[in-house]
C-alpha cells in the first residue's frame, strides 16, 4: 500500500524540514529552560557537595549562611569541639563582592575560610592550576572563569590581592564565581568599616565594627556518631540554628531557589503550551492545504481512515522531527549561557512525550476537517 | 434489473434547500443505462447534469426515488449502504473536465491508489496500471509527478485512473471540455471502446454536439426529467 504520508512529505520535503526546524527551536529553548532550572539546583549544591561538611551552626533563628544574614564568633569553633561527637570544625564567611576581573567588574562570592584550619574550604579535584592559599593575608583563589592569570593581582578593599590558585567549577549557591581569601582577610572586608565611617560612628557614640566574627561555624562529625543527634546537642548548648548537610541543601533547593524555579516553571509551561498551539496551527493548515486533494480522494472512494492515517503519520513525524532540531539546538546553544545549563536525558523523554501528545491531539484537528471534506467540493468551483 | 442493464434509475428527485427557498433540480427521473453503452448526458448549463452524475455515483444524496447500480439498489429514498464509498471505489470510474489527480503522487501511484486500497497487492496494482498506461501511450510517464505532463497526458492517467478499479461504470462529466477537437475525438472514442471491450456503462457529459455522433444514445435533461433519444445520423466524424 502506498503510504500516503511519506508521499506528500518528500512532495514538499524543504518545507516540511523548515517547519520541523522552526518549531524544534522553540522546543529547543523549552529544553534549556528546564536545562537552566537544573542548572540552578546544581549551582545550589555544589559549594556544599565542596565542602561536604556535616552540620552548619548559624545565628539562632535564621536560615542562614546562604538563604539569611547569620552572624555567628568565631571562637565558637573551639566550643563546639568540646561537644561530643564533633570532629572537625571551622569558621568561614560568605560575602558579595565587586571585583575588578581582567575585562569588567564583576560580582562574586568570596568565601573567607582560615587556611592554617582544619577545614580546607577549597576541594582538590577542583583546583586547577597553582595552589591553595599558604598565607593569612592577601592572597586569592579564583574561579577559571573570572579569566585571571596566577600571578596577577587584583585590588580588593584597601589591599593588593595576589592570584596564587584557579579553580573549575566552582560556583556560589546562586551560581556566582567564587573567590576563597583568608578568614582574616574576610572579615576585614566584611566587618571593618572604612576610616570615614568609623570616625563617623565613633562621633556617634557607637563601637567600632567587631572583626572577629563570622556567617557560619561548620564542623563535621566523627564517625559511629549520629548526625542528627549531634546537630540536637549543638542546638541546645549552644542557642544557635544548626543545619545538618540534609537541611542545609533543602534550605538551598527550597527556600532560596523556589521562587526562581517557579518562575522559570511557568515560563516553560506557556512555552510548552505555545509549542503545542504552533504545532496545532501548522497541521491545521497542512491539512487546509490538502482539502482538495483530500476531497478528491474521498470521491474517488479513498476511506476515511487512509487518509487519516496521513495526517496523522505527517503530525507525529513532525513532532518527531521538531524533538529532534529541538535536542539538537539545544546542546549547541547551551554552553553560551552565562549560569550553568544542565541538559539532561530524562527531562528530554519527558518533553518527548509532552510533544507526541500535542502532535496528537493537533492532529485531532486535521482529522476532523477530513471527516467533514465533502466529496463533492473536489469537482465544485 | 435485467442482466444487461448496468444503471437504472427510477423516480428520481432532487431538491435544494427547503421550504420557500426549495429548488427543484431533478423531479422524477427515470432511465436505463446497459452494459457495454456510450451514453451522452446533455442539457443546458445549470439543469443538472453534475448532480445527477454524482447522484448515481453515490456521491450526492438524491432526496428520493430508486437507485440500481448493477444488481445492487444502493438508493431508496436512502442510501441502503452507509459504504457508500466502497460502491464508488468498487463500481465506479470518475473521469472530469480536469483531471483531479494528486499532485503528490506521481503518475502509476495516482492509478493503484484506489485499486490498492482495494486490496489488491502492489506488483497487481502496478502490473494492471502499466497495460493501461501503455494502452494510452503515457507509459514512460509512470513514475513522472502530474505538474511535469501536458492537460492531455494527465486526462490520460486521470482515464486510466478512472479504469483501474475495472469499474462496471464510468461517470465522465465533461472529460473533453479542456482538450482541442483532435484529443476530444480520441477521448471520446476510447471511452467507446472500453465500453465495449469491458462491458462498462458510460455516461458522459458533454456540451460539444460533435462528439454526440460518437455515442450510442443521449440522454437529455428536459422539464427536469431525463428523456433518451437516439444520435443524429451521419455526422462527419464517423
Ligand atoms: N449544493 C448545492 N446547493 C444548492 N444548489 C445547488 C447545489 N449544487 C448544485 N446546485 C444547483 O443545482 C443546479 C444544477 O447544478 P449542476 O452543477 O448539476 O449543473 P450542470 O448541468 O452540471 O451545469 P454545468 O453545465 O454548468 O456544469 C444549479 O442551478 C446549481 O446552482
Ligand atoms: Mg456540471
Amino acid at each position: 500500500m502506498i503510504n500516503l504520508a511519506k508521499k506528500d512529505i518528500s512532495h514538499t520535503l524543504g518545507k516540511f524540514i523548515v517547519t520541523a526546524m522552526g518549531v524544534g527551536m522553540l522546543l529547543g529553548i523549552v529544553l534549556i529552560m528546564i536545562g537552566v532550572y537544573r542548572g540552578m539546583l546544581v549551582d545550589a549544591e555544589a559549594l556544599l557537595k565542596d565542602l561536604s561538611v556535616d552540620v552548619w551552626v548559624v545565628q539562632e533563628n535564621t536560615l542562614g549562611p546562604f538563604a539569611d544574614a547569620s552572624r555567628v564568633p568565631e571562637d565558637l569553633k573551639n566550643t563546639l569541639l568540646a561537644i561530643d561527637g564533633v570532629d572537625k570544625t571551622a569558621a568561614l564567611t560568605f560575602q558579595n563582592i565587586q571585583i575588578p576581573t581582567p575585562t569588567k567588574p564583576l560580582r562574586v562570592v568570596a568565601l573567607g575560610f582560615d587556611p592554617f584550619g582544619d577545614i580546607n574550604a577549597i576541594s582538590k579535584e577542583r583546583l586547577i592550576k597553582g595552589r591553595g592559599l599558604k598565607r593569612s593575608h592577601y592572597e586569592v583563589v579564583v574561579s577559571d572563569n573570572l579569566g585571571f592569570e596566577l600571578g596577577e593581582s587584583m585590588n580588593l578593599g584597601r589591599n593588593i590581592y595576589k592570584v596564587v590558585g584557579i579553580t573549575h567549577g566552582t560556583v556560589s549557591s546562586g551560581g556566582d564565581p567564587l573567590i576563597y581569601i583568608s578568614l582574616k582577610d574576610a572579615q576585614e572586608l566584611q566587618f571593618l568599616y572604612s576610616n570615614a565611617r568609623i570616625r563617623n560612628d565613633r562621633a556617634r557614640g557607637l563601637k567600632g565594627g567587631d572583626a572577629h566574627m563570622v556567617n557560619t561555624i561548620v564542623a563535621t562529625i566523627k564517625s559511629g556518631y549520629d548526625v542528627d543527634k549531634v546537630a540536637a546537642s549543638i542546638k541546645r548548648w549552644k542557642h544557635k540554628s544548626v543545619y545538618t548537610a540534609d537541611e542545609q541543601k533543602d534550605i538551598l533547593t527550597k527556600n532560596l531557589i523556589e521562587r526562581a524555579s517557579k518562575q522559570i516553571g511557568l515560563f516553560t509551561a506557556i512555552l510548552v503550551v505555545v509549542s503545542t498551539i504552533i504545532i496545532a496551527l501548522i497541521i491545521y493548515t497542512m491539512t487546509l492545504e490538502k482539502m482538495k486533494e483530500i476531497s478528491i480522494m474521498k470521491l474517488i472512494g479513498i476511506p476515511n481512515s487512509i487518509i487519516i492515517k496521513m495526517i496523522v503519520q505527517e503530525t507525529l513525524l513532525l513532532g518527531f522531527l521538531a524533538f529532534i532540531f529541538g535536542n539538537a539546538f539545544s546542546h549547541l546553544i547551551y554552553s553560551k549561557f552565562p549560569k550553568r545549563v544542565v541538559l539532561e536525558l530524562p527531562d528530554a523523554w519527558m518533553l518527548f512525550i509532552v510533544v507526541i501528545i500535542a502532535s496528537i491531539l493537533s492532529s485531532f484537528i486535521g482529522v476532523k476537517k477530513v471527516i467533514s471534506a465533502d466529496p463533492a467540493a473536489a469537482i465544485g468551483g | 434489473m435485467s442482466k444487461k442493464q448496468s444503471i437504472k434509475v427510477q423516480n428520481l428527485v432532487k431538491s435544494f434547500g427547503s421550504g420557500d427557498s426549495r429548488v427543484d433540480i431533478i423531479d422524477g427521473a427515470s432511465f436505463e443505462v446497459n452494459k457495454g453503452e456510450l451514453v451522452a448526458l446533455i442539457a443546458p448549463s445549470g439543469a443538472g447534469k453534475t448532480t445527477l452524475l454524482m447522484m448515481i455515483g453515490c456521491v450526492e444524496e438524491p432526496t428520493s426515488g430508486t437507485i440500481w447500480l448493477g444488481d445492487e439498489k444502493v438508493y431508496e429514498n436512502k442510501w441502503l449502504t452507509k459504504e457508500t464509498r466502497k460502491i464508488r471505489r468498487e463500481k465506479i470510474g470518475f473521469i472530469f473536465q480536469a483531471h483531479y489527480l494528486i499532485p503528490f503522487l506521481n503518475v502509476i501511484e495516482n492509478v493503484t491508489l484506489v485499486p490498492q486500497t482495494n486490496g489488491l497487492s502492489t506488483e497487481e496494482s502496478e502490473k494492471k496500471a502499466m497495460e493501461l498506461l501503455d494502452y494510452f501511450d503515457i507509459g514512460d510517464k509512470a513514475h513522472a509527478k502530474p505538474s511535469e505532463l501536458s492537460g492531455g497526458q494527465n486526462q490520460r492517467v486521470a482515464i486510466a485512473r478512472a479504469l483501474a478499479n475495472t469499474p462496471e461504470i464510468i461517470l465522465a462529466d465533461e472529460p473533453t471540455a479542456a482538450l482541442d477537437m483532435e484529443r476530444s475525438v480520441g477521448v471520446v472514442k476510447m471511452l467507446k471502446r472500453i465500453a465495449i471491450e469491458q462491458n462498462v456503462a458510460v455516461i458522459m457529459v458533454t456540451h460539444d454536439e460533435a462528439m454526440l455522433p460518437l455515442c450510442d444514445r443521449i440522454l437529455k435533461i428536459e422539464n427536469k426529467k431525463v428523456i433518451s433519444s437516439v444520435v443524429p445520423k451521419g455526422s462527419h466524424l464517423l
